[in-house]
């Protein structure tokens, strides 16, 4: 079970990483990806995202039943989210390192994502961040007023 | 006279062991992990992959409608087997079983339910990726008889289900549209949207 478990996320793991390259790179968000060429970025995040997969059932059988060890329905759940989040989380350390000259400008609450077009996350978010707690007040009232 | 969904499963299973190959292919697109990491991954995709601001809200929308019909039509199948069981077909028929022997019903089929249910919601907001997003769960359905766990009714009607479930889905989403926006706006300052 343990293992099975641990295969599992290995491969959602790797596999998440691919397809978020693969995702920023459509979304033009430079910021997150770890190459900056689109060709790169979606290249290598496909096949990212076939390997971890493809390790997963090229290591084992994976047809089990969930009492004879493999996953129900709401462990699988739980347990791709929390690979796909660890894989969020390494994208955006890993991103900000690799793209630590890319300093955010746009301050703007609205820009969401698009921010990231531009700036790596880190600066992004405390850009952000910053700008909420300086004008709280009036960006609350406004931005949540429909 | 003979059951047509019998006749067609029948034909179906029995193409097994004539091409190892697709065989082989056929356990690991029926497996419980494949599909559904696939249609997530899509989700992800529509998160993330659109430049144009306006069109990323509504697919952003579109993940949240996608999550909840393939947990409602989940919901829709355990309420229907609830009151409804269909043996699984290497019950009643000599079959070439591919994969594990399931306990649940067979009717309707609670993987193609989930399947369908994510993709129809994801092809509600972006046809190019919806119709991946059905290919892929309509693969998964034939698999599954491929494989010998369910009857091509079975499939049918978990994606009929799941096409109720998604088009209520949308409607009702129009309703709790403002509490979407305000999580959607909240992930905007966190740079997530």
């Amino acid at each position: 079970m343990i293992s099975f478990t641990a295969d599992y996320c290995i491969a959602v793991f790797i596999s998440t990483l691919g397809v978020l390259q693969f995702a920023f790179s459509l979304g033009g968000l430079r910021g997150l990806l770890f190459f900056k060429s689109a060709v790169v970025a979606r290249t290598l995040g496909l096949a990212t995202a076939i390997l971890g997969f493809a390790l997963f059932f090229g290591t084992g059988t994976r047809n089990i039943n969930d009492y004879e060890g493999g996953l129900d329905a709401p462990d699988q759940a739980l347990f791709f989210s929390l690979s796909a989040l660890a894989a969020f989380a390494t994208t955006i350390l890993i991103s900000s390192l690799v793209n630590y000259r890319m300093k955010a400008e746009d301050f703007k609450p609205d820009a969401g994502l698009d921010a990231l077009r531009d700036s790596n996350y880190a600066s992004a978010l405390v850009g952000s961040l910053m700008y909420w707690r300086s004008n709280w007040r009036t960006l609350t009232k406004r931005y949540f007023s429909g | 006279m003979a059951n047509p969904d019998e006749t067609l499963f029948l034909w179906i299973n029995g193409l097994v062991g004539a091409m190892p190959i697709v065989d082989g292919a056929a356990q690991i697109a029926a497996s419980d992990y494949l599909t559904p990491a696939i249609l997530a991954f899509a989700l992800i995709a529509l998160w993330f992959g659109e430049r144009d601001a306006e069109v990323r809200l509504r697919q952003q929308v579109g993940v949240f409608v996608a999550l909840s019909s393939m947990g409602l039509s989940g919901l829709v199948v355990f309420i229907l087997n609830m009151f409804y069981f269909r043996p699984r077909p290497f019950v009643d028929l000599d079959v070439n079983l591919l994969f594990y022997q399931p306990t649940d019903s067979s009717f309707p089929a609670n993987s193609a339910a989930a399947a369908f249910g994510m993709a129809f919601g994801i092809w509600g907001v972006n046809r190019r990726l919806g119709w991946f997003a059905i290919g892929v769960a309509g693969l998964y359905g034939l698999a599954r008889v491929y494989a010998g766990v369910h009857y091509p009714l079975d499939i049918l009607a978990g994606a009929a289900i799941a096409a109720v479930v998604v088009f209520a889905v949308f409607r009702i989403s129009d309703l709790v549209m403002p509490i979407l926006a305000a999580i959607i706006k909240v992930a905007r300052i966190l740079r997530l949207a």
